[in-house]
């Protein structure tokens, strides 16, 4: 209860970082698993696990601490959340790898969030990120003025990290360049950062302590791993992050994520169940490359990610509270189109040859829904 | 149905504490079991064991239990009706162990299960299954499937190490209580199982009678079943002779993923557990082992695994281990440790390669053996006993002899040939096909064998028999055997199109519905068109049951015709594959691939590719689309009309004159049916035809015979007929005036006449050449015509010369020399064009020349010469000739089989041809090329400081301190960009030169010369087939360059891209270009796995569909998207293009 008082509080941000949302939990698991934690951990390697996968619907508890109810958090299998955390209690790095839109940043902010109470230590990479993200930076006003000091520097979130023994978070890391990557592999082995300008100082060099290690996400439509090194990837477990494998957990997510949306909008979420399977089924079969039938669906060149099918539903959520006009199904042809085709114009004929296959056999076979659909082409063209 | 309404545990504790019978609930193949079997058995100490086996197997007990047979071995059973019961036996499987220990102990042990020769009610579900009726099948099968497999996997295996034997029997009881449970709530369990206890239950209480103690090692799942005596005994039909057979197994056939049933995963790695014994610390150094092994199979296949991350794998395994509670990692987690920490998030190459040596490792291929002195049984048996029945040849009447099949007319003949192709698949060298040839355009209906039964059959059905006791079964393991074996590097469509064949072939439902299921996926993904059109061929006769002796099964034949409705889907998908293509039978394809697939239905996607094409294809394309339209009533044959007769209109120039060529073989290769329904859709080309001027037509005349050539002599018959047809109705279509006002009219001319001929004034000439004179010559177009309509269709049609006037005959004669009489329907008749023909290509050349003029003459001797003709190339004069590729490409094509000494006379009209494109490309393509990289001050912080600069920008800033010192407070401080390092870059073209490519070549080659001259880039040019050359020697030369290359072959692609690899040195610098049809004829695995390597490794990777000024490619649009999704875009490119994506990767500007 206190949670979602706590959630509702009037900070006025549009995202609170998931230590903070889930302070009372990671506080509770704390208290409540007094098992041994490798070194710089706040929780217990299983306590982690539980509080990313959720206890199952039952209470968990301790002598002395009243029991509670931990959710889900991340919707996907155990099993690759036990594997993260046992690749993270080794201290070695975790390359979190999947298609666009599968909660990998999520599941990374959970697992730092967890493991060293802060999420917040992040690189996001971009072509233009430098080594100064992975290593220092001068405060340059401060350098020229009084020369190289422990001052003038500016830590960088991985340097901080290793300094307190946190976990660094860098996202989209296949998206820097190789050799500004390629800091990382000094720091992964000798877990030790050398600062020349302040030879001779105790800060020459910074020594990472214990419970330091490194997540990283990398999206496999971007670059893909292929301009990472071999030596840098050596130092990383890789872990594949799929989509959401049951579709009734996907409804589900989509569901709570667009009415969280909408409401931030200002109104209420009254897009139909139907609506919703309806659009779940279209993005899952055009990401799988297969219908629910077992039909072969041409896949875009386009990801078709669970974010995007929450940002369809939101929009639709959002134009049915704001601009009601007819049936909301009839918005679904033309939000799918703007999904669908990106930047290859083919994309555009494998979504009519979606109409053609599973779309109109399925409006043959006499679901009313789906004749809506069918009827509804005109919008694709 | 006994009722399990009680608290879980109290229920267990009643199941683990019953003596009559003591229980012992197992999984088939179970090492936890398997491994504490003896020591439970002892404290048990009974005095009779029941095993669940069918009764029938008692016989072959002892040999079981023999210690010089050795596991994995094979307990079988067939039935007449060639339904199997299949028993694999390996080290861990608790009923062997406890058979052993019987044997060894001298315990009586009896097989409790229901005969096989018995059935029941329900029996007939079951035997849809057919070889599923085991008792591991059938526990995933009631566990829905994995989930259940696992569920037994967590509950009993993994926690079993260091346990006493008593809490894994518990273990392995409480799981048959919950799955039992399970499928009572599901809804009750199978009728079968249920008389299968029943009949176990009697046998138990037989064996107990006399007060002995029994134990009985049954399915876990039957556990609770035995605890009651209900009483209710159903009595067993006979169903016919069994033949039973102990044959030795195999591990990698014991592997639940080989297609046998009853297996287990990972044998190899069970036994290893087996042999643990439960000790945790064992199983960790096996899983050490393992790990260890994995990396060294991945270090052999190529990729780096060392000990670090050996060591990894192994703490990530053995602490998800204990992160989960569980005494010692079992396989689960060690194939998640190994995935996580080697695997590297690759699911190709690098996890492919991961996946081989997991599965080497894990799984392995040890051999079992029975004992000497064991019965003969199996497929040797089996086989003789078929071919009695048969009366094939066989040991005593071993032939040869040949035999002529009926197989769709006899029932006989029907098993017969089945059998054959059975033992064909076991390549037991029994029998050969001969071919029988077929009647007029009809397949064979009989098939003709030579049969032999040698002394070499006997020995090779001993080697087929470890796949199998029966001839069906045998084929079906040695089928699926070699498929592996042949589709190790991936599988290509041709290779499972033919296994999809000799599974029909050999009526093997199971591995039909297998393929099947595998064309689902593989087909729609990877086939090119003209595999799509084998494979639709094959589905119609596998689900019209036009394949002997193949069992009509309901359930594959709906998802055979669902799949066929699949594949000419993805057929329609695949058609903007086709846009660039200038083959007439592609137009053909595309006709007839278009009315296959409206026939269901008309779709969205049809009608948006047919309409691409109509605007963006090779004009060949252009012209099939347009037709394939109009057939299937996309659009109005009017506009078809307009369209063609647009086409002539435009025809003035020689590219256009080409382009109208090509679209009028498109349009009539693909229209050949709708011109006999309809040939008025013709009419506005005629019109057009008819009014143009005479030179006008002469100048089209060339091309429009070209397109009109596509058609037979006959249709063109038919062509011309219409036209007269038409041209017969003229006077009454034009005699719209009265025939007084005619008078009046023809009045009044006369007296124009007669005023003109009184003022000396020139008369307009009479149409000499017009046989009847018009009927109305005033209404006539201001343009005078010398040919006449119905000749121009002659002339165009190349049909009915000798109705030709003397004046017009030059022209037909000049292209009857080019084209001939044509091929087809009513190429024999020799009615017209028996006119000498030229004595030499100076002559026709000559004639060409007077009568269509220069340009013409260029044109049609470009076409014959394409068409073969040697001796005209001497004709064409190198300075006058007008460089285009069409041209260059015709001489090439001839220049591969000229001797030397004719191809020096060629020499100056390539080198001129060549040396004129490559300027005009130069001149395009320079612009795109120039430009370096240079470092620039930046005010964006990234870089090193550029402290001259930031000094100098500050100098404003600067403040004295107190202490009188002077400081420069740098607010705008200056960066320098990282500059690049100038490393040398290296260009690799890959040229695929294996037939239809030589426009792309010529392209190519020219592209590559110039892109030779950029500087800071070394150009390499390989070209290959299947094989690959390196020309990167003549690569500033084109011309000796294109002389050299040969066109011909296959396409192997992997191989060119493999020398590519080898060309690269630095990868971050490498650019590798690739121009192909991306029709590969080797397994496209290995293709995608070298495109994979060279991304992987940081090269630049481009593919062109084509090459060339037009951009509309003809490729395989699958294979194209996989390799996209492999790493290598791929996109029908310019040069210009494709200079432009060299100059953005070598400026650093990244995609």
């Amino acid at each position: 209860m206190t949670a979602i008082a706590e959630e509702r509080a009037p900070t006025a941000r549009q995202i609170v970082p998931a230590e903070e949302r889930h302070a009372d939990e990671l506080a509770f698991l704390a208290a409540a698993d007094g098992g041994p934690r490798p070194p710089g951990w706040a929780l217990t390697p299983r306590a982690v696990v539980t509080f990313i996968c959720g206890s199952g619907g039952e209470s968990v508890g301790a002598p002395g601490v009243p029991s509670r109810v931990i959710p889900v958090k991340f919707v996907g299998e155990r099993s690759l959340v036990e594997r993260c955390v046992v690749t993270l209690a080794g201290e070695r790095g975790l390359l979190l790898t999947g298609e666009p839109g599968t909660a990998k940043s999520m599941l990374s902010e959970l697992l730092s969030a967890a493991v060293s109470g802060t999420g917040a230590l992040t690189v996001q990479g971009t072509a233009g990120t430098t080594e100064d993200a992975f290593r220092y930076g001068w405060n340059y006003a401060m350098l020229l003025a009084h020369g190289p000091s422990s001052d003038a520097l500016v830590a960088s979130p991985v340097l901080t990290a290793m300094r307190t023994g946190r976990i660094a978070r860098i996202e989209e890391i296949t998206r820097c360049l190789p050799e500004v990557q390629d800091a990382l592999v000094s720091i992964l082995s000798d877990r030790r950062l050398s600062v020349p300008e302040l030879s001779g100082t105790d800060h020459a060099t910074v020594s990472a302590a214990p419970g330091f290690t490194v997540i990283a996400t990398a999206n496999l439509r971007d670059r893909g791993v292929s301009e990472m090194s071999a030596a840098l990837k050596r130092r990383f477990n890789f872990e594949t992050v799929d989509p959401i494998a049951d579709a009734d957990a996907e409804t589900a997510l989509i569901r709570g994520q667009a009415t969280a949306v909408v409401e931030r909008a200002g109104a209420a979420f009254s897009v139909d169940d139907a609506v919703l399977d309806a659009l779940v089924t279209v993005f899952r079969d055009l990401r799988t490359g297969r219908s629910g039938e077992g039909w072969d669906v041409e896949r875009p060149g386009t990801v078709m990610s669970t974010a995007e099918a929450v940002q369809v539903a939101a929009s639709i959520g959002v134009a049915a509270a704001y601009l009601p006009a007819g049936d909301p199904l009839d918005l679904l042809p033309g939000h799918l189109l703007g999904v669908v085709r990106k930047d290859d114009p083919a994309d555009h004929g494998r979504l009519l040859g979606y109409w053609d296959g599973p779309v109109r056999r399925r409006a043959e076979d006499g679901a009313a829904l789906w004749r809506r659909l069918w009827d509804a082409r005109k919008h694709l063209q | 149905m006994t009722t399990l309404r009680l608290d879980p545990a109290a229920e267990l504790e009643g199941l683990a504490a019953g003596t009559k019978p003591h229980l012992i609930g197992v999984r088939h193949h179970s090492p936890a079991l398997a491994s504490v079997m003896p020591a439970m058995l002892a404290e048990a100490a009974p005095d009779v064991i029941c095993v669940e086996l069918p009764a029938d197997f008692d016989r072959w007990l002892p040999h079981l239990a023999d210690p010089g047979t050795r596991a994995p071995v094979a307990l079988a059973g067939a039935y007449p009706d060639g339904g199997l019961a299949f028993y694999p036996f390996a080290d861990f499987s608790p009923e062997l162990a406890a058979v052993r220990w019987a044997y060894a102990h001298g315990v009586r042990v009896r097989c409790c299960d229901l005969p096989l020769t018995a059935t029941a009610d329900g029996a007939a579900d079951q035997a849809v299954q057919g070889p599923q009726i085991t008792f591991a099948a059938a526990l995933a099968a009631r566990s829905t499937g994995r989930d259940g497999d696992d569920m037994w996997d967590r509950a009993v295996e993994v926690l079993a190490p260091g346990c006493a034997p008593e809490a894994v029997r518990r273990a392995g009881l409480g799981v048959g209580w919950a799955l039992r449970r399970d499928a009572e709530a599901a809804g009750g369990v199978p009728t079968r199982d249920l008389v299968r206890e029943a009949y176990m239950r009697k046998v138990v209480a037989e064996a107990a009678a006399d007060g002995s103690r029994v134990t009985a090692v049954i399915g876990a799942f039957h556990a609770p079943a035995l605890t009651a005596f209900p009483g209710d005994e159903v009595p067993p039909e006979a169903r016919g002779e069994v033949v039973t057979s102990l044959v030795a197994y195999s591990f990698d056939l014991l592997d639940s993923r080989s297609g046998y049933p009853a297996g287990i995963r990972d044998p190899r790695w069970q036994q290893q557990v087996y042999a643990a014994g439960g000790d945790p610390a064992k199983i960790e150094e096996a899983a050490a082992h393992v790990v260890t092994a994995v990396c060294r199979a991945l270090r052999d296949a190529g990729h780096t695994a060392g000990t670090g991350e050996a060591a990894e794998a192994l703490r990530v395994a053995g602490d998800l281990a204990r992160l989960r509670g569980l005494p010692a990692p079992g396989r689960g987690e060690i194939v998640e440790a190994i995935t996580t920490v080697l695997g590297q998030g690759e699911r190709l190459g690098r996890g492919r390669a991961l996946a081989r040596a997991m599965e080497g490792v894990l799984v392995g291929t040890e051999r079992g053996r029975t004992a000497p002195g064991t019965p003969r049984s199996g497929l040797g048996p089996a086989v003789e006993a078929d071919l009695e029945a048969l009366r094939l040849p066989r040991p005593d009447e071993p032939g040869p002899k040949e035999v002529r099949l009926n197989p769709l007319g006899s029932a006989l003949d029907t098993r017969r040939e089945l059998l054959l192709h059975r033992l064909a698949a076991c390549s037991a060298g029994y029998g050969e096909q001969l071919e029988v040839a077929g009647t007029g355009d009809g397949t064979a209906l009989t098939t003709k064998w030579r049969l032999a039964w040698t002394v070499a059959v006997p020995a090779r059905l001993d080697l087929a028999g470890v796949r199998g006791v029966t001839a069906a079964q045998a084929a079906e393991g040695a089928l699926r055997a070699a498929y592996r074996r042949e589709g190790a590097d991936g599988v290509t469509c041709g290779l499972l199109l033919r296994q999809l064949e000799a599974a029909a072939r050999c009526d093997l439902p199971g591995l039909l519905a297998d393929l099947v299921a595998e064309a689902e996926t593989l087909l729609p993904s990877a086939a090119t068109l003209a595999e799509l059109v084998v494979a639709l061929d094959l589905l119609e006769a596998v689900g019209r049951g036009h394949i002997p002796g193949l069992t009509a099964d309901e359930r594959v034949g709906r998802r055979v015709r669902a799949l066929g409705d699949l594949l000419v889907e993805t057929a329609v998908a695949g058609i903007p594959g086709l846009a660039g293509s200038d083959r007439p039978e592609d137009a053909v394809a595309l006709a007839g691939l278009a009315g296959r697939a409206a026939e269901d239905r008309l779709g969205l996607r049809l009608d948006e590719s047919l309409a691409e094409l109509c605007r963006t294809g090779s004009p060949l394309m252009q012209g099939a689309a347009t037709a394939a339209r109009v057939m299937l009533g996309l659009d109005d044959s009017a506009v078809m009309g307009g369209r063609v007769a647009g086409w002539v209109d435009v025809a003035t120039r020689p590219e256009t004159r080409r382009a109208l060529t090509g679209r009028l073989t498109g349009l009539l290769a693909a229209a050949g049916p709708l011109l006999h329904a309809a040939p008025s859709a013709l009419r506005p080309l005629m019109e057009r035809v008819e009014n143009l001027s005479d030179e006008g037509f002469l100048a089209r005349l060339p091309a429009l015979r070209g397109g009109f050539d596509i058609l037979g002599p006959a249709a063109r018959d038919r062509v011309l007929a219409e036209v007269q047809d038409r041209l017969g109705t003229r006077p009454d279509l034009t005699l719209t005036a009265s025939p007084g006002m005619l008078a009046t009219w023809h009045g009044a001319d006369a007296a124009g006449r007669a005023v003109l001929a009184a003022l000396n004034l020139p008369l307009p000439v009479a149409e000499a050449a017009e046989p009847t004179p018009s009927p109305a010559p005033t209404r006539a177009p201001a343009v005078p015509r010398r040919i006449a309509a119905v000749d121009r269709w002659r002339l165009l049609l190349g049909r009915e010369r000798g109705g030709l006037p003397a004046s017009c005959r030059g022209y037909g004669r000049a292209l009857d020399e080019l084209y001939g009489a044509g091929s087809g329907e009513g190429s024999q008749d020799l009615g017209a064009g028996t006119e000498a023909s030229f004595p030499s290509a100076r002559d026709w050349s000559e004639e060409l020349q007077a009568l269509f003029g220069a340009d013409v003459r260029e044109e049609v001797l470009a076409d014959a010469a394409a068409a073969g003709r040697l001796d005209v190339l001497a004709e064409l004069d190198p300075a006058a000739a007008r460089p285009s590729v069409e041209l260059l490409t015709a001489v090439l094509t001839l220049a591969g089989g000229l001797p030397e000494q004719r191809l020096a006379a060629l020499r100056p009209l390539v080198r001129r041809i060549v040396e004129e494109l490559a300027r005009e490309l130069a001149t395009t393509l320079r612009p795109a090329l120039s430009g370096l990289a240079t470092p620039r001050p930046t005010r964006r912080s990234g870089g090193p400081l550029d402290l001259p600069r930031t000094l100098r920008a500050n100098l404003a800033h600067a403040r004295r301190t107190a202490d009188g010192r002077t400081v420069v407070v740098p607010e705008r401080p200056v960066f320098k960009t990282r500059a690049r390092q100038q490393a040398d870059w290296r260009m690799i073209l890959v040229v695929d030169v294996s037939g239809s490519m030589e426009a792309s070549v010529i392209w190519s080659a020219l592209t590559a010369s110039i892109l030779a001259g950029v500087p800071t880039l070394s150009t390499h040019f390989l070209a290959f087939s299947t094989q690959v050359i390196d020309f990167t020697d003549h690569v500033k030369d084109p011309l000796s360059l294109l002389l050299d290359v040969k066109v011909g072959g296959g396409t192997h692609i992997a191989a060119g891209l493999a020398h590519a690899r080898s060309l690269v040195t630095v990868p971050s610098r490498t650019l590798v270009a690739v121009v192909s049809d991306f029709e590969e004829g080797a397994p496209p695995e290995g293709m995608l796995g070298e495109v994979r390597a060279l991304a992987q490794s940081g090269v630049h990777l481009l593919g062109c569909a084509a090459l060339d000024d037009r951009g509309a490619p003809r490729y395989s649009v699958p294979t194209a998207r996989r390799l996209a999704a492999a790493g290598m875009p791929v996109a029908a490119l310019s040069p210009l293009a494709l200079a432009r994506w060299v100059g953005d990767r070598l400026r650093g500007e990244r995609a």
